[in-house]
């Protein structure tokens, strides 16, 4: 069972002791992400997660950084549309040090010479990803299917508005959006909870409330279910990706738009047999991810431009049939499986910390493993039509990118 | 608190010559590895791409079962699939719920010696390999490992193997030349003696060992060789890749061989090297002057022997100075490690002995790498006693004489040419 607490500050504490493990994790699960940022300072929570590991007031970066090297090098970070998770596992005997250099990484400096270092890295790593044809077509659907919405933001930003991000910004969405309230402290593996819970107390009192957070804009993707293809004519293959109306992630039927997509999408799903086993495709599949709000089916494929109009076609119609093969059969396995790789997943501390807190900040519920294994186990067939009755996946708003004008296939 | 009793590995060589080690662990799940030391090196010159097609090409039926019914057979227990095809291995990886353990290596030992491997697939698998290729040459990085490669490692000319300058996915001229006739050769010299089968599971020994018997009964095959790596000192390539936003850096230098009494001194010099990010590369180009998001130095083994990877990506302005302070940091390893950067890089190895150790499937993937690198099973509590028994005196007098640079082999890939790029500052 999790021990859940609250400090008067607001800030939530997740402790999930086993005694058998043979590591011990902690991460700070902040409820913060690209979501909520202006549209004049896209970028900035990636920026913030990086500058985190520039150090704070009383430990200078490199010191941070050789102590985060000591737990053992498990140390790391990201962002996302809604949260931002910053995580290390070490050896039990470590754990002290564990948690007292992960609460140093939340308390930085945002030191002027820091920030124009790391505006270099992240420019970099905007470069990087921009040369990968699979993400950028990633990015301009977002931008198609949530149309300016936060949960179509960028995660990293652009080179303009990483470059304009100054320290007074950084230093406000920073304030804005790591009062107490928004960070969850999880522990997971080998330690002593009385222990951490007493420590927490005493370290992580002072942690400022912050302000409130401002509800955020209603998820309402604009869907505008178009196929929008953006030629480029370096490219000798296409890829394409495509969004649909999913459910929130606090929707009774949200394991079941899992297995749906397994279904579909899985490597043993229609897509595979429709556009791999054939080799129509190098790769295709459909997954659902899911929002406070909101959710969207994403998937794609990447082939040979001569046939993509086929391919296009093919994988629309897979989508469109997903309910005509479903037996309780397939329906079972798929679930099963999730249920296994769930049930695997969580046999170390560093597996069980995303489980338990990525759940925790989308459901607001610590959810034990074996009720996240039961809630697949339980999924019927009738779950699944139900899932289909409220998404059907049908009229996707698409994007092309590769080589040609192609246009898309009628409907 | 951890429980410091050590699982005791039990290694068996089985009639058919295949080799099982097997750790037993308490918990609901089992892994397994299978590692046939079959690879894209082992490629029959001018077929290149066997390895990679054949295994793909296991899974359209094994054992009676069609590809679909295959597929639902895995999904019917819930089974995590991996593996793939390296350089020096075909792998198959499976973990699941203990109790499908023996099912499970039933379907393993059905795809690798019962496959009905039909022609009429094999058109469809050389073109998905075709297609790879293509998707590979248009990610800059992907393109620069192989292209990094096939400059530093030399094909041997007297040799029957294709060696280690192609992508598993081959090379058109090579898929082009791939017939069924071929393949099912190729796959008839799978070799039971040299593969092995590592197995983490709550069971009793004895039942495994009976379960991997009764699975690969029968398992004959050819005989396992190991393709050398000829490295090729001190050369020099630009790859002009006009879309690319980035140029990537590839430096790659010979190391300590797993079997050398140096292994772990060069592994300590390494992690120092990259191991973290207070590590000396990520310090000096991502931290101290924000050269690159992605910067790292990694052990590679092949053909037996140990060399030193380091990539680097940087747009192209800034990718000379990037190239500079990566030989620079290279040079510095001959003048020795200071004792923080000694005890940080040990205590991260100590670490990563238990970390390694931790899922099911990272413990049976170690299992099948010991065997195949070290010969034998290398027991947690001895690495952490020779990680322990190191010192900062022993460890700086192998870098003494270690000059990574001397050798190197510098690979560039970016929209530049050489000498607006990279070329010169080597």
């Amino acid at each position: 069972m999790t021990r859940r607490e609250r400090l008067p500050n607001g800030l939530t504490l997740l402790l999930d002791p086993d005694e058998a493990a043979e590591t011990v994790a902690a991460g700070y699960f902040v409820a913060t992400g690209a979501r909520e940022e202006r549209p004049t300072e896209l970028g900035a929570s990636h920026f913030l997660e990086h500058l985190m590991f520039k150090g704070s007031e009383s430990v200078p970066a490199a010191e941070l950084n050789a102590r985060l090297d000591d737990l053992g090098g498990h140390a790391n970070a990201f962002t996302g549309e809604e949260a931002t998770v910053y995580h290390a596992a070490t050896l039990p005997e470590q754990g002290p040090e564990l948690l007292g250099t992960l609460t140093e990484l939340l308390r930085p400096a945002l030191r002027p010479a820091d920030i124009e270092a790391e505006r270099g890295v992240i420019l970099e790593e905007i470069a990087m990803y921009a040369e990968q044809p699979a993400v950028r077509v990633a990015d301009a659907l977002r931008a198609d299917y949530w149309g300016g919405h936060g949960l179509g933001h960028p995660i990293l930003g652009t080179p303009e508005t990483v470059g304009g991000l100054t320290r007074e910004v950084l230093v406000r969405n920073w304030q804005e959006r790591y009062g107490a309230g928004r960070v969850t402290l999880v522990v997971t593996g080998a330690f002593d909870p009385d222990a951490v819970a007493a420590w927490a107390g005493r370290e992580l009192a002072s942690w400022p409330g912050g302000p409130p957070a401002p509800a955020p804009a209603p998820a309402a993707p604009r869907h505008p279910g178009t196929f929008r293809f953006l030629p480029d004519e370096n490219l000798s293959r296409v890829q394409a990706a495509f969004a649909l109306p999913g459910l929130p992630a606090r929707h009774p039927l949200r394991e079941a738009a899992a297995v749906l997509a397994e279904l579909v999408g899985g490597e043993n799903g229609d897509l595979y047999w429709a556009l791999l086993d054939s080799g129509l495709c190098d790769s295709a599949d459909l997954a659902h991810l899911d929002y406070t709000d909101a959710g969207v089916f994403e998937g794609g494929f990447s082939c040979d431009p001569e046939r993509f109009a086929q391919a296009h076609a093919t994988f629309l119609e897979v989508l469109r049939r997903a309910g005509e093969g479903l037996t309780p059969e397939r329906v079972r396995r798929a679930a099963r499986k999730l249920a296994v790789s769930t049930l695997l997943r969580a046999e170390t501390p560093g597996g069980r910390l995303f489980a338990l807190g990525m759940d925790w900040l989308a459901l607001g519920e610590a959810l034990t493993t074996d009720e996240q294994v039961a809630r697949f186990g339980r999924v019927t067939l009738e779950d699944v039509r139900a899932v289909l009755r409220l998404c059907p996946l049908a009229g996707a708003t698409g994007v092309g990118l590769g080589p040609g004008g192609h246009p898309a296939p009628r409907r | 608190m951890s429980s410091s009793a050590a699982p005791s590995t039990h290694v068996w060589t089985l009639d058919s010559g295949l080799t099982v080690a097997f750790e037993r662990r308490r918990g609901p799940g089992f892994a397994f590895d299978l590692r046939i030391p079959v690879g894209s090196a082992h490629d029959p010159r001018g077929r290149e791409g066997a390895a990679g097609v054949l295994e793909e090409w296991l899974s359209k039926g094994a054992g009676g079962r069609d590809a679909r019914a295959l597929g639902d057979a895995f999904d019917d227990l819930g089974v995590r699939r991996g593996g793939g095809v390296g350089p020096e291995a075909t792998r198959v990886s499976l973990s699941g719920l203990l109790g499908d353990l023996p099912a499970a290596l039933g379907l393993a030992a059905d795809l690798v010696l019962r496959p009905h491997l039909p022609p009429e697939e094999l058109p469809t698998l050389t073109d998905l390999a075709r297609q790879d290729l293509e998707a590979l040459e248009e990610s800059p990085p992907d393109r620069l490992a192989v292209e990094a490669r096939r400059v530093a490692f030399a094909p041997d000319p007297a040799s029957p193997y294709a060696g280690y300058v192609h992508p598993a996915s081959g090379t058109r001229e090579g898929l082009a030349r791939l017939t069924v006739e071929g393949l099912r050769a190729f796959h008839a010299g799978y070799p039971a003696r040299g593969s092995v089968l590592g197995v983490v599971a709550d069971a009793e020994p004895e039942e495994v060992r009976r379960l991997a018997q009764g699975a690969f009964a029968g398992w004959e095959g050819g005989e396992a060789r190991v393709v050398p790596a000829r490295f090729v000192p001190g050369a020099r390539a630009h790859v002009l890749h006009p879309e690319a936003e980035q140029t990537h850096l590839s430096v790659t230098a010979p190391g300590a061989a797993p079997l050398s009494p140096d292994w772990l001194r060069w592994q300590l010099a390494l992690t120092a090297l990259s191991g973290g990010s207070a590590s000396r590369l990520f310090h000096a180009v991502r931290e101290e002057r924000g050269l690159a998001y992605s910067v790292g130095a990694s052990p590679v083994v092949l053909g037996g022997g140990g060399f030193l990877s380091v990539y680097a990506g940087s747009t192209p302005d800034r990718a000379p100075e990037t190239l500079a302070v990566l030989l620079a940091e290279l040079g510095r390893l001959r003048a020795g490690l200071e004792g923080a950067e000694f005890g940080r890089a040990r205590r991260g190895l100590l670490a990563g002995v238990v970390f390694g150790a931790e899922s099911l499937r990272s413990r049976a993937a170690g299992l099948t790498r010991d065997l195949a690198l070290f010969g034998r099973v290398r027991p947690p509590a001895e690495l952490r006693a020779a990680l322990l028994a190191l010192t900062l005196e022993e460890v700086n007098s192998f870098l003494a004489g270690y000059d990574p640079l001397a050798g190197a082999t510098v690979v560039t890939l970016g929209p530049g040419a050489a000498d607006q790029g990279t070329g010169e500052a080597a």
